[in-house]
């Protein structure tokens, strides 16, 4: 079946090495202490390791439009879950200093109507 | 075509060491066979994204909820050990694609080869998996015989306050942290998860490698290999994103 594509070995040991690379990366920038960046450095670069798994030993960059379609779109349903989760999260008003403050393992969850009521 | 027998193509053995394959008689072409098999497949992956998805979704919901405990949380975790479980499924994705290059190419020996390779490497990633959790247990961080007693209500100070069972903590080193076992619930249910698909995944493996032996698999017809080893890769690249979240807590 000759329309099939046959990666070549050198191809896959370039993707593996970049891989190992980008994880001794992670490791590495884990040490520096960026803030809220770090979250972004990290997600950032285990996409692109995802991107090399998925396009090149996952063969999708070769595969049908179809099963292209299918897949990217799993991702965009997935943004959806994470844009109302966090997006209402990040709208909330959390009073950390409060409940670090009580017995451990109790209710730290205030809705912003329960701190605003004057009390 | 006739369509009075319901039998279907048949794909010639390229050599003598491979059998022929039939392709299923609801077929009309060995290529609609493989292309209906991958479309099925990529599409179970997308539930698989959307099965992980939820949980990655909870772990940036509390990450942000109770960023100290998730930073004390991951210091729990030995990440040499996350490194070398991250290289050692890196490793194993790259001989399973070797794998599928072979099967394609009907090296049957380099086949059988990378694929047992493959089977090693998810041995190693479950052996240091049960190393880790062994740490966890003797800790008290998830204390594994009481998983299942559940959530009790217990008195403090007057107030009445949940504490999860298999949270002991016998160090005190998440003192003061709310919902201390928030993070190991995280890791424990993310990791179970994606160490079961580890398990399924070598039993697949372990199925197209008999196939293999059997001469099943070669340049005419090796779409179960290639399918597995959609899986086995779908598993590497959840463990991709669990590493830096769970061993390097950002």
């Amino acid at each position: 079946m000759g329309h099939h594509h046959v990666s070549s070995p050198a191809m896959f040991m370039s993707v593996l090495l970049a891989l190992l690379f980008l994880t001794f990366i992670t490791v590495a920038v884990a040490q520096f202490d960026f803030g809220s960046a770090n979250m972004l450095i990290a997600m950032g670069i285990a996409s692109l390791k995802a991107s090399l798994v998925i396009l090149f030993f996952m063969h999708l960059k070769y595969d049908t439009a179809i099963n292209k379609l299918v897949f990217v779109s799993s991702f965009l349903f997935l943004s959806l879950l994470f844009i109302f989760t966090l997006g209402d999260l990040f709208t909330r008003r959390l009073d950390h200093e409060l409940h670090m403050t009580k017995a451990p393992v109790t209710g730290d969850w205030l809705h912003p109507s329960a701190i605003d009521d004057g009390q | 075509m006739s369509h009075d027998d319901h039998h279907g193509v048949m794909i010639p053995a390229p050599s003598p060491e491979f059998v022929s394959h039939e392709v299923a008689h609801h077929f009309n072409s060995p290529v609609q066979e493989f292309q209906a098999g991958k479309l099925g497949f990529w599409l179970f992956l997308a539930t698989e994204i959307l099965l992980f998805g939820g949980l990655f979704a909870a772990y940036f919901y509390f990450h942000e909820v109770y960023p100290e405990t998730f930073r004390v949380g991951g210091q729990q975790l030995d990440w040499r050990l996350g490194a070398l479980n991250t290289s050692v499924l890196l490793l194993s994705s790259w001989t399973m694609a070797m794998g599928v290059r072979s099967a394609q190419t009907s090296q049957k020996k380099k086949t059988i080869m990378y694929l047992t390779l493959t089977v090693i490497g998810a041995a190693g990633f479950m052996v240091i998996k049960f190393i880790e959790y062994s740490a966890k247990n003797e800790h008290g961080l998830i204390v594994f015989g009481d998983l299942f007693d559940g959530y009790q209500l217990l008195s403090v100070g007057g107030e009445t306050v949940g504490e999860v069972s298999w949270f002991k903590d016998y160090d005190g080193v998440m003192n003061g942290l709310p919902h201390g076992h928030m993070f190991f619930a995280i890791y424990l249910t993310m990791t179970a998860i994606h160490g079961l698909h580890v398990i399924i995944g070598a039993v697949a493996i372990l199925y197209v490698l008999y196939g293999t032996t059997k001469g099943r698999y070669h340049a005419g017809y090796y779409l179960p290999v290639d399918l597995v080893g959609l899986y086995w890769h779908l598993v590497d690249l959840i463990w991709i994103f669990l590493f830096p979240l769970l061993y390097l807590v950002p």
